[in-house]
């Protein structure tokens, strides 16, 4: 036990400086920008939503602990479901610290430089193409719906649907039939919030993260010290055992997307290509230290569905992989 | 009796793991549990989050400010106070050889020696490195050896010399070792036990080919050393 308790703390320890880089972005961003417009200017379409909020990822390079903060700011502030759940799944790997330790990990193998970034919007594309069949109301968590609402317009949302009326939205807003129609004529109304309460809303979003962080971590650490890790490896013999035992190795393991790469340098030569990418694809999307965060977010019914079709996703890339490289 | 606002509440709360990062920081722990390029950063989180406590405590004009702490509040002061308490009073002490039997060898080729060093100034992690560039042992059969290390059992022979390297943190840490001809007038050392051995190199037929031995001149136990993860 006290080699798991050793490895609770390492893993602790090491996220929490993120998770505070996260819930930090994310208070500034309220201050600065409490109405949150640009937000929802944000595109809802199927398909450029996830990508753009995939392309959000290059402006925080942070590993998937502060991406999560940073992703609720986006929910609750009405950007498109879509755009924040892109950025959710894709930023962790798609940040420029993340993509140049994966090449100075891997100098040698150009294709994996490519293939990471690429399959890590795949990924993303596919979560929120599943993730829409859901409905809001069902797939968010109560206060972030809640919250969520207060910021969309009342041609998204009903009156009724929202717990407190007309509070943060402007009447113009309120009224417009058009969501896409050009607000800029019109100042925001909405007042930027005083410095102490916005410390207080950030502050009572990390303490709430950082148990959630503590109950992934305890649960990473104590699967890790009960299930060897050679077992696993020794698992995957053939190309599928591989991927699927590098998938679940990267669940158990849980370290941050950004050093991941130099990890997965150390069994490289044990493991086909296929699960080497899969390895670094399914970590920075779910581990169990993330399980407790995006629990924050996600309704239980979206996070399985979530982790199920993120696996999914990762082995027939994974698989596509093997096939072109065995 | 007086009410407890909901700021004094999240400020004790930030405060306590501003507390559990700097406990970290100035305590020694960091060495045994990150790489060596995260602690400022652990450090700077703790300060951060200090202040932050610091300016949530301070009296505040704004109307959330005032608000009484509701019993969720009160049970996630409670769960925080609980684990900060904890992960102070509760320092980490691994045994590194538990964790590295868990996990295959650091056979990556990452790193190499980028300059000539004397052999008896090379650590542990030096030689392995070195082997790794140039592999034919024959090369340095008598050199001058002095390496510190954990004893790490093996199933398929004697324990090896062993270092744990690490890229983040000890979750993915991962072995390093080189055979050593224990005396056999002496009981094998324990699992975990830090030695310092001098010696020189020999040469020795393993399982896989002519391997790499340490012939052991002196064998120290020591206490484990500050920084016992090698990067």
């Amino acid at each position: 036990m006290s080699t798991a308790w050793a490895l609770f703390q390492g893993l602790l320890i090491e996220a929490l400086p993120f998770l505070l880089i996260g819930v930090l972005i994310s208070s500034l961003a309220r201050w600065l920008a409490p109405g949150g417009r640009w937000l929802r200017r944000l595109p809802g379409h199927p398909v450029l939503g996830p990508l753009s909020g995939a392309a959000l990822g290059f402006a925080l390079p942070a590993c998937e602990c502060g991406n999560v903060p940073v992703a609720r700011r986006l929910l609750v502030a009405g950007a498109p479901l879509g755009t924040a759940l892109g950025f959710l799944f894709a930023a962790p790997v798609l940040n420029p610290i993340v993509i140049a330790s994966t090449w100075a990990a891997f100098p040698d193998q150009p294709w994996l430089l490519l293939a990471r970034p690429l399959g890590a919007v795949l990924v993303s594309l596919a979560l929120c193409l599943l993730l829409r069949m859901i409905p809001e109301a069902e797939l968010l968590q109560a206060d972030v719906l809640a919250e969520r609402r207060l910021n969309q317009p009342l041609s998204a949302v009903t009156l009724l649907q929202r717990r407190s009326g007309m509070v943060g939205i402007r009447a113009a807003m309120a009224t417009d039939p058009d969501p896409d129609h050009d607000h800029k004529a019109t100042p925001d109304p909405a007042p930027r919030p005083p410095l102490q309460e916005v410390l207080q809303h950030g502050g009572r979003e990390f303490l709430q993260l950082a148990v959630l962080l503590v109950a992934g971590c305890m649960l990473a650490a104590l699967v890790q010290t009960l299930l060897p890790r050679q077992w696993l490896l020794n698992l995957g013999g053939s190309p599928t055992g591989s991927v699927v035992a590098l998938m679940v190795l990267s669940l158990v393991i849980s370290v941050c997307s950004s050093v991941d790469a130099f990890l997965a340098l150390s069994f490289a030569a044990q493991v086909t290509p296929g699960a080497l990418l899969a390895f670094l694809l399914l970590g920075p999307v779910i581990d169990l230290k993330l399980a407790g965060l995006l629990s924050l977010l996600l309704r239980p019914r979206g996070l399985l569905l979530a982790m199920a079709g993120a696996a999914l996703a990762v082995l027939l890339i994974a698989q596509w992989i093997n096939l072109w490289l065995l | 009796m007086a009410v407890v606002k909901a700021h004094h509440l999240q400020a004790t709360g930030l405060a306590l793991w501003g507390l559990v990062l700097l406990r970290a920081s100035s305590d020694g722990r960091l060495d045994l549990l990150l790489r060596e390029m995260f602690h400022p950063l652990v450090g700077l989180a703790g300060l951060i989050l200090m202040g932050w406590a610091a300016a949530l405590a301070l009296p505040g004009r704004s109307h959330a400010m005032g608000v009484p702490a509701t019993p969720g509040q009160w049970r996630l002061g409670a769960a925080t106070a609980a684990i900060a308490l904890l992960l102070i009073g509760l320092p980490p002490n691994p045994s590194f050889a538990d964790l590295a039997q868990q996990r295959a060898s650091d056979d990556s080729g990452e790193a190499e020696l980028a300059f000539v060093m004397p052999p008896a100034q090379r650590s542990l992690t030096d030689w392995v490195r070195l082997l790794r560039t140039q592999s034919d042992p024959r090369l340095y059969v008598g050199d001058p050896v002095r390496i510190s290390g954990f004893v790490l059992p093996r199933r398929d022979g004697p324990p090896v010399l062993a270092r744990l390297m690490v890229r983040c943190c000890l979750a993915d840490a991962t072995p390093v070792g080189l055979s050593v001809r224990w005396p056999t007038n002496q009981p094998l050392p324990r699992a975990d036990q830090w030695l310092q051995i001098d010696g020189d190199m020999a040469v020795q037929q393993g399982p896989q080919g002519e391997e790499l031995v340490v012939m052991p001149q002196r064998i120290t136990p020591i206490r484990r050393p500050a920084r016992p993860l090698e990067p």
